[in-house]
């Protein structure tokens, strides 16, 4: 008698131990310049799992085909300090009597939903008949990510490249003949740093946030602060002078101008960049890549080059090899990563694949080197939320598949052939004969449903966390 | 480049617009067809494989032989019974007459089912084409040409099973923008599935009943009979869940690609039921022989379903879907053990290994 009580003893500890194990976590990075809509899909993507019981339209996400996954909740996570994600301010917007986008991020986020579910594997579903799965998604500024790549250049290196490509972009060049006056070599008084600052950092947010010159709006905190707005750390701004950036700086003094600023950004980078990323991009085990392709389209062969620019060094960043920094800083843990094309709604159904076939070609350097390293890999054309229907339209006794929604500027019903994409790299001149215009659509007044339309998020959260549902 | 944007304020103009159709899809499909081919698109072929080639001249006296060898037993039996019925008129012409009757029903009977055997087999390639059309169609993922023959197929099967419930979960689940590697997928999950379980059930329960039998029967001749009797019940069965039944001259047909199959995909397959293999042995070990002669049959008829499911399943098995022989032998043992345990309790059942020993 006592020797089975004692059996069903260990039983039970056995259970208990088995249900940790089982029940699991998935802590997802949602990595997108600004624009590329991360708001939009975080909300979409809670949308989605909240709503799951009674959400027939995830046909590809096969636990919630096989009927498996049971209900998800919105739960409290464990690092205090960061605000939760507004997702139902999100949703509000979404539902408004008069529909407007979810507002763009100014600080950090955080979501946690916990996933309950039926086991599927036979020996594990004879210990426990139900396990949990834990998703954490992370929200912040897209702005913010542009500091990524910035760890891995000095200050000399930084302000190098700071003036490679204003010399590229031809633009007004008012800021630099200002700078020309400032004598690096002595000190200056920390309220002029601070004007001069000020003056760099309205002149990069006028003339190149249109651009997307990506590169040049670093540090990300220059263009938006958040909690930094003032504080001397971001009083600094790049040498554009070549001259002296071709000179020896190692008998510069101390308190010269250079030396200042150089510090400056080497407390930023120290203190501002890495922590944060620290923070939030450790433990990381599933990353989604968000690209507005049609941006990219819409502005040509030059933004192209930008946009792949600024992703591949983003890339870099991320990767997994041995000689990288990050290898160091974070354990690299990343076992997935979803490349996405989003407002994939703007774009006829018929030329998705070839949406999907031009963000390989984009990023197909980076794609190479991350799958070298055995990271399973995906491109997708997505949309979040679908505010548009396909139609065919005759124009000039030709027939075309548009897409009919309500345009963003003007509030106007408008039928878009946006022109057709090529699913190839194009050369410069091809650039400039291929026209595109990608019409922004507003969210129509009439979404009835609780569950937000989308194209593809099943097949994101199969990717995404589909295997843990085992 | 012809190819520039159009924007329209649908108030403003008066424009023909439609909602996008059935057809309209397949013409935009040509269209983007015609273009992707401007831009130079290459398809996954799988013709770039070497191909071993064959000595035509003597293949072809070789294929003589049985054309030859049955116009020549056919003549023989043609002018037999003439001769035959001839003998007979020339005795009583109401014996001729009635003789006359027999072999023209023979005749006529025997041309129905060939012409029935030719079309199931037509049927057969058919499927056969269907299934590479779709795989073509998922590696190469095109848009909107997939909807045909998902219809095509849909109705070939309607024939025979009511399949109003699962499609109506498909049309409701297929959004317009999905592309046709996502319909596909979307159809085989939605529609296909379901019939892959009732043939399934029907695998288990052919292979179930003909274990038993050849548990109980005492001849090892009746053993083979009984398998060829029920084997070809079974692939008559399988194939018409998935809407290309095969009739009994068809199935001679279906029967020579199932065993081709089996015997080409048969090492890949024992390696990978090995694993299984091996613990069903464990579980034929304990039983006497005649029920592990039973299982034995059991098994080999479930692989030939398993086969025939191969052959007529309109989109083939993924790894994610394909039907496994472990399932069906679990299934098998369980019924096969409680029935016989059931029957007879004291003899010739279930034995422990042990037990047998001790007895001899």
């Amino acid at each position: 008698m006592s020797d089975k009580s004692s059996i069903k003893r260990v039983l039970y500890k056995v259970e208990q131990l088995v249900e940790r194990g089982i029940d699991k976590r998935v802590r997802i990075a949602v990595t997108g310049l600004s624009g590329a809509g991360k708001t939009a899909f975080i909300t979409s993507l809670m949308n989605q799992l909240l709503h799951i019981a009674d959400n027939d339209q995830l046909p590809f996400l096969r636990a919630a085909k096989e009927g498996r996954i049971l209900a998800t909740k919105v739960s409290s996570y464990d690092e205090l300090h960061i605000p939760e994600f507004k997702y139902k301010q999100s949703l509000d917007a979404i539902f408004d009597k008069k529909p407007t986008w979810p507002v763009s991020t100014t600080g950090i986020s955080q979501a946690q939903l916990d996933i309950r579910y039926t086991i599927k594997n036979e020996w594990l579903k004879k210990l426990q008949k139900q396990s949990q799965l834990t998703v954490d998604i992370i929200d912040y500024p897209g702005e913010w990510l542009l500091d990524l790549p910035l760890l891995r250049l000095s200050f000399k290196d930084w302000s190098m490249q700071c003036h490679e490509l204003l010399e590229q972009s031809e633009l007004d060049s008012s800021w630099r003949e200002q700078a020309v006056e400032l004598i690096y070599q002595q000190p200056l008084q920390d309220d002029k740093i601070a004007q001069v600052s000020t003056e760099y950092k309205d002149f990069i947010r006028q003339n190149f946030s249109q651009q997307h010159t990506y590169n040049l709006l670093q540090p990300g905190r220059f263009i938006l602060p958040g909690e930094l707005a003032g504080a001397p750390v971001l009083d600094f701004f790049p040498v554009l002078d070549i001259d002296i950036l071709n000179s020896d700086w190692s008998t510069l003094s101390s308190d010269s101008l250079i030396r200042i600023l150089e510090k400056r950004f080497n407390y930023y980078k120290k203190q501002i960049i890495e922590p944060f990323f620290k923070e939030y991009f450790e433990k990381v085990d599933r990353q989604i890549l968000l690209v507005d392709c049609l941006e990219v389209l819409n502005n040509g062969y030059q933004n192209y080059r930008n946009m792949q620019f600024t992703l591949s060094e983003l890339l870099k960043s991320f990767h997994y090899g041995h000689s990288n920094w990050i290898k160091r800083m974070f354990s690299p843990s990343i076992d997935k990563l979803l490349i996405a094309a989003t407002k994939a709604d703007h774009v006829p159904p018929e030329q998705h694949r070839e949406l999907e076939l031009f963000l390989q070609k984009m990023l197909q350097g980076s794609r190479n080197d991350i799958q070298y390293e055995g990271i399973e890999l995906e491109t997708l054309a997505i949309s979040a939320i679908k505010v548009t229907e396909a139609v065919m339209a005759e124009h000039q006794a030709q027939k075309l598949m548009c897409v009919k929604g309500v345009e963003l500027s003007s509030g106007d019903e408008v039928i878009n052939y946006p022109g057709k994409i090529a699913p190839h790299s194009l050369s410069k001149e091809l650039w400039q004969e291929q026209q595109y215009d990608f019409v922004d659509f507003a969210i129509p007044g009439n979404l009835t449903s609780s569950i937000l339309p989308h194209i593809r998020m099943d097949k994101v959260l199969q990717f995404l966390i589909g295997d843990k549902f085992r | 480049m012809k190819d520039k944007p159009v924007k329209i304020k649908s108030k403003s103009v008066d424009i023909a617009v439609e909602k996008v159709d059935e057809k309209l899809f397949e013409e935009a499909a040509e269209k983007s067809l015609a273009d992707s081919s401007q831009f130079g698109r290459r398809s996954l072929s799988t013709t770039a494989k070497p191909k071993l080639l064959v000595k035509k001249s003597n293949k072809r006296i070789r294929k003589l032989f049985w054309p030859s060898l049955f116009t020549f037993v056919a003549g023989a039996a043609v002018y037999e019974s003439y001769l035959f019925i001839e003998n007979l008129f020339s005795l009583n012409s109401i014996v001729g007459i009635a003789a006359t009757a027999v072999a023209g029903l023979v005749v006529v009977s025997g041309a129905v089912s060939l012409v029935k055997g030719w079309l199931s087999r037509r049927k057969l390639r058919n499927r056969k084409s269907k299934q590479m059309a779709f795989s073509q169609l998922i590696s190469e993922n095109t848009y909107g040409e997939s909807q045909k023959l998902i219809d095509d197929v849909n109705s070939e099967i309607g024939q025979h099973l009511d399949l109003s419930g699962p499609i109506s979960i498909y049309t409701g689940q297929k959004q317009q923008v999905h592309n046709d590697r996502e319909l596909i997928q979307l159809y085989s999950q939605t529609v296909l599935e379901g019939l892959d379980e009732i043939a399934l059930d029907t695998i288990t329960k052919h292979a179930t009943e003909s274990a038993i039998m050849v548990a109980l029967s005492p001849l090892a001749a009746a053993d083979m009979a009984l398998v060829a009797w029920r084997s070809s019940k079974m692939l008559q069965e399988v194939s018409r869940v998935y809407g290309c039944p095969q009739t009994t001259l068809g199935r001679i047909g279906l029967t020579r690609q199932v065993m081709t199959n089996m015997m080409l995909a048969g090492a890949s397959d024992m390696l990978a039921d090995a694993g299984a293999e091996l613990l069903g042995k464990s579980l034929t070990a304990t039983v006497s022989t005649k029920v592990a002669q039973g299982i034995g049959v059991g098994l080999l008829i479930a692989r030939m379903g398993i086969q025939t499911m191969k052959l007529c399943r309109p989109v083939e098995f993924t790894d994610d879907n394909k039907p496994k022989l472990s399932y069906i032998r679990k299934s098998l043992y369980n019924k096969i053990t409680t029935i016989l345990k059931k029957s007879e309790p004291s003899k010739d059942a279930v034995k422990v290994k042990g037990e047998q020993d001790d007895r001899d």
